[in-house]
């Protein structure tokens, strides 16, 4: 108490030493302003002490002026204070308006015997609200608050609703009262469902009006042993007493050490309710109040340029640039890359597709895709006649070497499955019927995932090569098997392959005629081929000599082989063994142009001997004779011994009269015991005579027969050629025939020539 | 009986069975956690809903009692001095230090009788100390620092509840001993010869988890961490809110809270960053520490870890 009532008198003796302009350097008055948080008249008879305490201590009079929030905005605005108290927020908002020379000292409350310096919020409501017992139920209820800026009024409270989830600047109604003692007012009376009131105010009121502690309720009530007030939030630093910047740093000291000097006990600590001035807190903990729930002065989020923007990340702006360049690109590229592929696909497609030689995709035994000509080929015209069907669908029932066809397949796919590639000539039926022969080629084609191998199946059309091949087993069958001997040879004319009907006929083996020329005739050999060469063929018939050298007769025809360009490049030779037939015929001819009983000439044989001796005779001029000779009493001779006497007899007759004439002459026998003759080469006509006195005596001579001799004669008649008129064979023997009649007539066994034969 | 036994011993038993089967997909850090100054930051994260539900704070009564579930494998990590880290990782459950809670800066005391003027002094007579606790470390290097042999003195191996009665009756002429035992026997005529302030950077609070859950859930103990930092930023930034939770948990005056908070050093996370990197002053602390109870017979072996201690999951920042 002493230090007080010192502290007025030694104020009153300066004030009375020194005008007021003289202390502190101009300063008459020092205003000090205080936030009225609670009725201004309240305020101000709690606080005068203070000030007045504060003029003794610093020797210039302290005006007090208490205000409220925006009196005190205009007062600062209008440099109207020179000192202020007021709660955390308040001086938040005020320092981010104007630089402060920061926290000179923080209040320290009292209540009872326990001081603090710490404040919260107190969120309460009536008893009866039985619905509202935690903070989650305070959303949607209207509250009562005295203002925004209060730190223990209202930003206590909404960052701890905030953090149990509760936005009240969304989910409630807020009526903003100005005054914690509204607040109360509002809430008993029901204007307000929820309060929120500073830590201390309930406890003032209560203690003027002690029923009030039963009208209302806390809320969220915080168990902080120590803390003298009922508290709902977590507690702040209490009210900052701050100079403003004109304010010398002198005034500043004298204030700030007078305020460190107030007691417990002193009349201004009393009055308002403190212990005192503690040193400056750490209002950190109320910016990041302010901060998070965007509350004056951290409502405006600071607006980023784009020019800061770019200024601070520049770097990573390129990179995002770069990178976003890169995907661009990537993707253009990719894009690109697509269509090439799409458009190879497609190409890839329509040449298999097109593809000649027919292509199919088996799965699972079954086509399930094929090219144009794989359809074409089984005498399609859509693919989809194909599809889901398997190829033993396509086949006849058996394949030619006998196996069932579906079980033949069944068996290559579970090759083809193992990874093997299997070829096969297989015979398809085509939709007409007609059957196809294929080179089918099967081949796994595996892709990842597929559970079992696509088959890729192949074909390549062999239909012709195998009628060819049949029509080559037929020809080498016909080559083996002919009757006729067969040779090939090449230009030359040497032996490439023979068949066995050579070998038979010839009697060489294989390996012998083979390389050899083939039995041609040596003289004619050369000319067979050139001939051949020349008009494509020869034959003809000549003898030829086996190995053994028995000759035999053979008909032989060469053909010329040509190859592609038309040219011969082979000859093909085909004989037969004709001997026989040649005998037959050379029987055949004998016997049509000779006696049988004889084996002279007959009548046809001497007619054609006689007309070419006549031509050679008009040729040549020679004289001939044609001579007809009847044996004379030929007839008893026959009717006496019998037939096969008079046969012996007429060939005794012939082979002598044969012996008397010349090679070049011809006897013939006419018939019966008729001979004729054919005389050339007549140079006189004695030695005509002669001959025919020698055939006469050759005939007369005896014969012996079976049974004895015989004796005949002969008749002869003659006559000459040429005569004066031209004659034929015909004339000539009937003339000689005449002629013959006349020896008869004379007697027999004479001559006699044709009259008139001479010209 | 270890001192963190004291202060929490009102508390601990009703939150004893909570703290277990935490939510989430993985497997959450059960982490044993008892009263002390230094754990506060973590007590206030799991108050204010900083820690995620990948951390469940097992809450016993004292270093016992997370010492005992860290060699069961009850939990996965744990708030201890750095010699009980030790003692477990050599008892074989191996842990690695993932983050600095306090540093002692006078809240180990050796009180001695008004007689003994200096630590020389301290030759021949009888001091009092729980030696498997942490005042067993401050009066080794006490003994170190002094140069004074093991054999010159007599030590009695008390359990801190015992200090004051065998003050009393003469048995001892110095303990080694903290608070609250400490202000107690200054009562009884006692006189603080040597704290901890004098022992820099070497009684160290820490956090530790199992090398094998750091391995398998090394998010989960990031979140210990970042919950720890928030709490931390609360208790000292905020102490206007935070004296008055931390007396109510411990059930201590306020005035009783800045005092304790006065005699820790509570390092942030650039401290922390500082003290857990390779080679630094945890590394070489309790590699030194190590040995020191190794040769005492205190623990069986010295470390033998190229690291015991991991910065990789503190936060980049604080929010």
């Amino acid at each position: 108490m002493k230090g007080w009532l010192l502290g007025y008198l030694a104020f009153a003796a300066l004030s009375l030493a020194f005008p007021a302009s003289v202390f502190a350097q101009g300063f008459q008055e020092l205003r000090f302003g205080v936030y009225a948080y609670r009725p201004d008249s309240i305020i101000q008879e709690r606080y005068q002490p203070l000030a007045d305490y504060l003029s003794g201590r610093i020797g210039i009079p302290v005006k007090l002026q208490v205000l409220g929030q925006e009196e005190m905005s205009q007062a600062l605005a209008s440099n109207q204070l020179d000192f202020f108290l007021t709660n955390p927020s308040q001086f938040m908002v005020i320092r981010s308006e104007r630089s402060l020379t920061g926290v000179l000292a923080t209040l320290v409350r009292k209540h009872g015997e326990v001081a603090t310096a710490s404040l919260g919020g107190v969120i309460f409501t009536t008893p009866d609200r039985d619905d509202i017992t935690g903070l989650a139920d305070i959303q949607g209820t209207t509250i009562a608050s005295p203002g925004r800026h209060f730190l223990g009024g209202f930003q206590a409270q909404a960052l701890e609703l905030k953090e149990a989830g509760v936005d009240v600047f969304r989910d409630n109604r807020i009526k903003l009262v100005r005054s914690h003692d509204r607040v109360l007012r509002a809430v008993l009376t029901g204007n307000a469902e929820v309060g929120f009131v500073r830590t201390g105010i309930l406890e003032e009121l209560i203690a003027r009006e002690p029923t009030l502690a039963d009208r209302i309720r806390i809320l969220n009530r915080q168990n902080l042993v120590g803390f003298p007030y009922v508290v709902s939030t977590r507690l702040y630093p209490e009210w900052p007493v701050a100079a403003l910047p004109h304010v010398t740093s002198d005034i500043v000291r004298r204030v700030a050490s007078a305020l460190f000097a107030i007691e417990e006990d002193y009349p201004a600590a009393l009055s308002a309710g403190i212990a005192g001035f503690a040193p400056p807190a750490d209002y950190q903990s109320v910016e990041y109040v302010a901060r998070e729930l965007r509350i004056e002065p951290y409502d405006q989020l600071p607006t980023l340029t784009w020019a800061e923007l770019i200024r601070q990340y520049w770097a990573w702006l390129v990179a995002i640039l770069i990178l976003v360049l890169l995907l661009i690109g990537a993707m253009l590229w990719l894009g690109r890359k697509k269509r090439e592929l799409a458009t190879e696909q497609l190409r890839l497609r329509r040449l298999i597709l097109s593809w000649p030689q027919p292509m199919l995709m088996l799965a699972d035994g079954e086509f399930v895709d094929g090219n144009r000509a794989a359809v074409e080929l089984l005498g399609f015209s859509v693919p989809k006649s194909l599809l889901g069907k398997d190829i033993a669908a396509f086949s006849p029932g058996l394949q030619p070497d006998g196996q069932v066809s579906r079980q033949k397949m069944q068996k290559l796919l579970s090759q083809v499955r193992q990874g093997e590639v299997a070829q096969v000539e297989w015979a398809f039926l085509r939709s007409d019927g007609s059957q196809i022969w294929v080179d089918m080629t099967l081949a796994p084609v595996h892709e990842k995932g597929d559970a079992q191998p696509y088959v890729l199946c192949s074909w390549y059309n062999i239909t012709r090569r195998k009628e060819a091949e049949q029509r080559l087993r037929l020809a080498a069958s016909v080559f083996d098997n002919a009757r006729e001997a067969i040779f090939i040879t090449d230009l030359r004319g040497l032996v490439i392959d023979v068949n066995d009907a050579y070998r038979e006929i010839t009697g060489r083996a294989r390996a012998d005629a083979i390389g050899r020329l083939p039995p041609l005739p040596l003289e004619e050999g050369i000319g067979v081929f050139s001939s051949a060469r020349t008009a494509g063929f020869w034959s003809g018939e000549f003898v030829g000599k086996r190995r053994d050298g028995e000759r035999f007769n053979m008909a032989l025809t060469i053909s010329g082989v040509r190859d592609e360009q038309g040219a011969i490049s082979h000859f093909m030779g085909i004989f037969s063994d004709i001997t026989r037939l040649k005998a037959q015929e050379k029987e055949l001819r004998t016997m049509a142009h000779y006696d049988a009983l004889t084996h002279l000439p007959n009548r046809v044989l001497f007619a054609d001997r006689m007309s070419q001796v006549m031509a050679q005779a008009r040729r040549q001029d020679d004289l001939l004779a044609v001579v007809y000779i009847d044996l004379d009493q030929f007839k008893p001779v026959n009717d006496a011994y019998g037939h096969k006497a008079g046969d012996e007899l007429l060939v005794e007759v012939a082979n002598r009269m044969r012996a008397e004439l010349r090679e070049e002459d011809t006897l013939a026998r006419l018939g019966g015991d008729e001979f004729a003759a054919l005389i050339v080469n007549i140079s006189d006509p004695a030695v005509l005579e002669n001959l025919l006195v020698r055939l006469l005596h050759a005939v007369s001579l005896p014969v012996p027969i079976a049974g004895g001799v015989v004796q005949v004669s002969a008749s002869i008649g003659y006559t000459l050629y040429p005569q004066a008129q031209e004659l034929d064979g015909d004339q000539l023997l009937r003339q000689a025939d005449q002629a013959m009649y006349q020896a008869k007539q004379q007697g027999r066994n004479r001559y006699c020539g044709f009259a008139g034969a001479e010209a | 009986m270890h001192r963190r036994h004291f202060l929490g011993a009102s508390l601990a038993a009703g939150f004893a069975a909570l703290g277990l089967g935490g939510c989430g997909t993985a497997r959450p850090l059960r982490f044993g956690i008892h009263p002390w100054i230094g754990y506060e930051p973590i007590y206030l994260a799991e108050e204010f809903g900083w820690l995620p539900s990948a951390v469940a704070l097992e809450k016993g009564s004292s270093a016992l009692d997370s010492m005992e579930l860290l060699k069961s494998g009850g939990i996965d990590g744990a708030a201890l001095t750095l010699d009980e880290a030790i003692r477990v990782h050599v008892a074989g459950t191996r842990l690695m230090v993932v983050g600095v809670t306090n540093v002692s800066v006078g809240a180990d005391v050796l009180v001695v009788r008004q007689e003994i003027k200096n630590l020389d002094q301290l030759r021949g007579r009888r001091i009092g100390v729980e030696m498997s606790g942490v005042s067993g470390t401050l009066l080794l290097n006490l003994l170190n620092l002094a140069g004074i042999p093991r054999d010159e003195v007599t030590l009695v191996d008390l359990p801190m509840d015992e200090h004051v009665s065998a003050w009393r009756q003469g048995e001892v002429d110095a303990a080694a001993c903290y608070e609250p035992t400490a202000s107690v026997l200054q009562s009884l005529g006692g006189v603080r010869l040597f704290d901890s302030s004098q022992l820099p950077e070497t009684i160290f609070d820490v956090l530790v988890v199992t090398r094998q859950f750091a391995d398998l859930e090394p998010d989960a103990v990031r979140a210990l961490l970042e919950g720890h930092f928030a709490g931390l930023r609360h208790l000292v930034r905020n102490p206007y809110d935070s004296v008055y939770r931390v007396a109510t948990r411990q059930g201590i005056s306020t005035a009783a809270v800045r005092s304790a908070l006065a005699s820790v050093m509570l390092p942030d996370l650039a401290s922390n960053q500082r003290y857990l990197a390779r080679n630094g002053r945890i590394e070489r602390v309790a590699r030194d520490l190590s040995e020191m109870l190794a040769r005492e017979g205190m623990i069986p072996r010295a470390l033998r870890v190229d690291r015991f201690c991991n910065s990789d999951f503190l936060p980049r920042s604080v929010a």
